[in-house]
């Protein structure tokens, strides 16, 4: 009896503990994906501002009006060299298709 | 922040708190965060900190000047085509807008043991991590004579944005017609590689209007120009003809100042009017007293996935202070990237999550070579988890076919957003 309660128990704990764990564990790795996602952003943000909020009559092609599609068009044709610039073709080229896709995701207008 | 996503925040922390790993989350609010130094990787750092972490974690910005004066396009202010203001940010947007503690300052020392730094006006702060920005200190004593004749008002750097860059535009302009400028390169690695050439050009383009019988006399301790040098040398040969003489090879080992000479270490000994002279250059020297310079005793060795010191657990180094990667240059561009790195790393990691393993860093930094017309390098940086490096990737960045003014309107677009990125 002594030993089969007590098993019982452990079983529970061990339960609860597995259901705390993946809850938080996904919470964790939603937080951390979308920490991931803002940092590859950032890297954006030295010439078109936080968050693509670009400083107004800066001197610098505001990006936020873009949709994140649009936006996406235009890394992907600086990458493949069919629009042409200044700095972006030689920046786009370093980016991954994967990279170019997050970032504008992230800055996209919602 | 307002009051309804504070409260937000602070229960979506108690919330993880509750939950697994109870330590590794409940460090995210409580750790003390302290940044040290207020420049291009300090301040940004501090910022996106706040911002990785929904404004949870408690960052403190120590800084000793009352506001950032910006090194890039400093040149211009040199030259005397722009004033001080014009690249001048207060830092008030720090602490208004982003919640973070400002503390007018100077580190005198940390003790890393402890996890205290300890400040010029007496107090001890304790921190649970530190992020040092401390920039580059000039090593004097590499140049016979150059610490007196800094002390007698003689020769003056104004390799850090200030009141030596007004000082240095003084000099050049009280100049005798005729006279000879004379600046010298120390070996790379140095802080902004083509940020001397720039100078040059912004020097030369003053004495062209005002001084015209004047000369530049560039003394290179490096091979060759070591940053976008096919595209200075066609600017001085085009527009500064006559003006800007460059000699590589031309290591400067001294300097007197009565005599206003400057000795080389294998050529004859050259006069000048007004000497320029930077000496070779290392971590900020909190990071060299703290023991973090622990490569060659000079940069500071981090791992590129949190930029924490190799040397001390839970500091981490941004910006000209580190040994650089491949091709990375000491650039303000770069210490903003590596301290969104740094920043997103420092929340993972207090909050209990991985690191991301694959970070990405840009650098992107235009050169005026007259008071409109700009050049560019540019590179993209990935980290490889083989090499445990960042690399440039191939076929990626570049520079500028030519100097152009379209190019002038994005640099100065580049300025006022990145000052805005780091500050505002």
């Amino acid at each position: 009896m002594r030993v089969k309660h007590l098993k019982t128990v452990l079983i529970a704990s061990a339960m609860i503990g597995i259901g705390q764990w993946s809850s938080s564990a996904l919470a964790q790795n939603a937080a951390a994906d979308n920490l991931y996602k803002r940092g590859l952003a950032a890297t954006c943000a030295n010439c078109h501002g936080t968050d693509g909020k670009g400083v107004l009559d800066g001197g610098m092609p505001l990006i936020n009006g873009l949709t994140s599609e649009q936006m996406l068009a235009t890394l992907k044709a600086y990458k493949s060299g069919a629009r042409e610039g200044t700095i972006m073709p030689q920046l786009a080229k370093g980016y991954t298709d994967e990279q170019l896709e997050t970032i504008a995701n992230q800055l996209g207008k919602k | 922040m307002n009051r309804r996503h504070f409260i937000g925040q602070s229960a979506a922390a108690l919330g993880l708190v509750t939950g697994f790993s109870t330590q590794a989350h409940a460090n995210l609010p409580k750790a003390e965060i302290l940044v040290i130094g207020g420049g291009y990787g300090g301040a940004t750092v501090a910022k996106y900190l706040r911002l990785f972490s929904n404004n949870t974690a408690k960052v403190t910005l120590i800084e000793p000047n009352a506001s950032f004066v910006s090194c890039p396009m400093s040149n211009l202010v040199v030259g005397g085509s722009r004033k001080m203001s014009e690249i001048t940010t207060s830092y008030d947007n720090l602490s208004k807008r982003h919640g973070i503690k400002m503390i007018q300052d100077s580190v005198v020392s940390m003790d890393a043991d402890k996890k205290t730094v300890k400040l010029a006006s007496g107090k001890t702060l304790r921190y649970d991590k530190a992020v040092v920005s401390p920039g580059v200190s000039l090593m004097m004593n590499t140049v016979e004579g150059l610490a007196q004749a800094n002390k007698a008002g003689v020769t003056l750097q104004a390799w850090k944005a200030g009141a030596e860059t007004v000082a240095l535009h003084k000099q050049i302009a009280a100049m005798r017609d005729g006279g000879t400028f004379i600046l010298s390169i120390p070996e790379a690695p140095y802080r902004c590689p083509p940020g001397p050439y720039e100078r040059a050009c912004q020097v030369a383009n003053y004495l062209k209007q005002n001084k015209p019988k004047s000369k530049v006399l560039i003394l290179d301790a490096n091979q060759d120009v070591t940053s976008k040098g096919a595209l200075f040398k066609k600017v001085w040969a085009e527009q500064y003809g006559g003006i800007i003489e460059y000699l590589p090879k031309h290591n400067v080992t001294g300097v007197d100042a009565k005599t206003k000479t400057v000795k080389l270490e294998v050529q004859d000994d050259v006069k000048g009017d007004v000497l320029n002279i930077l000496p070779a250059m290392s971590a900020g020297e909190i990071a060299v007293k703290t023991g973090l310079a622990n490569s060659n005793g000079r940069w500071v060795n981090v791992n590129f996935l949190n930029f924490e010191s190799t040397a001390q657990k839970d500091i981490h180094v941004l910006g000209d202070a580190i040994q650089i990667a491949p091709a990375m240059p000491k650039s303000g561009h770069m210490a903003n990237q590596h301290a969104k790195v740094a920043a997103a790393a420092i929340v993972a990691e207090l909050s209990g999550w991985e690191v991301n393993p694959a970070p990405v860093l840009t650098n992107t930094c235009y050169s005026f070579v007259n008071d409109k017309e700009v050049v560019h390098v540019a590179s993209v940086h990935q980290y490889s988890a083989a090499e445990k490096t960042f690399k440039t990737v191939p076929g990626s960045g570049g520079l500028s076919p030519a100097p152009s003014t379209l190019e002038g309107v994005y640099a100065w677009g580049w300025a006022h957003n990145i000052w805005a990125d780091s500050l505002a």
